[in-house]
């Protein structure tokens, strides 16, 4: 699946069924389906944190962009790839506004 | 009911925990017929069959109403274990499932699989002259600046070829309900009060490996040792504690290094796995890769 296939009106949301926690900064989550830990890190979770209500991805670009040092378009770029993988690992829900 | 498993206190002493004993009935059946478990108005209820039902409270209450037959040792089994678990969860306090001595002033806790030699370690550590704290639910108290272990009753529940090993035999130890093979050892001598700072986790596995290993866990295999070894993880969701526990662990493991221990199945002397230990908390700076 291609980054491109995130349409720009599509909603992302964290699953349900994680535990959260944060480890010097870093977001840990552990699922309480299949018992697999993850490591979001500081700037991820920060992203985590973002889309506990649903938003697009230019909502979180434009968050990040205020809080952080960055381009704007490489913000976006890096979004999008990390929130492919989010949802590749059932961590979010996307659906359309 | 008596205790044999307390400590004797002299004098004045503020009440913890109040414990009832209810006259022996059979419990009415209808709450228990899916799960042994139960949550009710904030109390837990859980029931042993043949045994007694249970009720925890407010993390100082404790109701047990025994069946009529019931033996009495299996009925102080639950409260001593479980019960004091779910009670130590209520009043924010994380149960480890281990065994935990005290190193010059700091508590390490020995966590790992049932038959991985926790109590026979904890023994040896005994016998060599460091104190223990504990040998079945390590009590992490969380909500001050840093982790603290709290005492427990001071018994070992060690299996015969332990006692033997340790030089131990022969002193007419009483042997657990329906563990022929597994005696409760008194250990008042050796046993701490106070509580200490926790200072590390050493998960001890069994190997097949020839020798001994020492090795620091990263953080999120910390995470996950600490998870595993949370002592009645189970129960943790029906009291609505998931969350709280997850972030109790990740605190200790982010702040506390976690190591694991392999033993060789065979050839296992307690006291070298002692002097590894020993050896941990005498380095000068731990570095927790």
């Amino acid at each position: 699946m291609s980054v491109d296939t995130m349409a720009s009106n599509e909603l992302f949301v964290q699953s349900q069924g994680y535990l959260v926690s944060e480890m010097n900064g870093e977001k840990v989550m552990l699922s309480i389906e299949n018992g697999k830990y993850y490591n979001l890190g500081q700037i991820g979770g920060r992203v985590w944190e973002l889309i506990e209500s649903p938003a697009s991805i230019q909502d979180v670009v434009d968050r990040l962009v205020a809080e952080y040092v960055i381009e704007p378009e490489d913000c976006q770029r890096q979004v999008r790839q990390f929130l492919q993988q989010l949802k590749a690992e059932g961590l979010i829900q996307a659906g359309k506004e | 009911m008596v205790l044999p498993e307390g400590l004797e206190m002299k004098g004045m002493q503020s009440v913890d925990v109040e414990i009832d004993v209810n006259p022996p009935q059979d419990p009415v059946g209808d709450s228990f017929e899916t799960a042994n478990y139960g949550v009710d108005n904030g109390r837990f209820l859980f029931h042993v069959p043949e045994t007694a039902v249970y009720s925890v409270a407010d993390g100082n209450h404790i109701a047990i109403t025994p069946y009529p037959a019931a033996d009495e040792a299996k009925v102080r089994l639950f409260l001593l274990g479980t019960c004091m678990g779910v009670l130590l969860m209520q009043r924010g306090i994380l149960p480890l499932h281990g065994s935990a001595v005290v190193i010059d002033g700091k508590v390490y806790a020995i966590v790992g699989e049932s038959g991985a030699g926790k109590s026979t370690l904890a023994a040896a550590f005994a016998r060599a002259g460091y104190p223990l704290m504990t040998d079945d639910v390590i009590a992490v108290d969380l909500s001050g600046d840093a982790p603290l272990v709290h005492s427990s009753y001071p018994q070992q529940k060690l299996w015969e070829e332990s006692i033997e090993q340790l030089g131990l035999q022969d002193r007419g130890y009483s042997s657990i309900y329906q563990r022929v093979n597994k005696y409760a050892v008194p250990i008042r001598s050796r046993f701490c009060r106070e509580a200490l700072p926790l200072a590390g986790v050493v998960e001890l596995v069994k190997s097949e490996e020839p020798k001994l290993s020492m090795q620091a866990y990263n953080q999120l295999e910390g995470l996950h040792a600490l998870n595993v070894h949370t002592y009645r993880s189970s129960l943790l969701h029906l009291m609505n504690r998931q969350q709280w526990q997850f972030q109790s662990i990740a605190r200790l493991a982010s702040e506390l290094p976690v190591y694991r221990l392999r033993r060789p199945v065979d050839g296992f002397s307690a006291f070298d796995l002692v002097d590894s230990i020993i050896r941990l908390t005498t380095k000068k700076e731990v570095v927790n890769s």
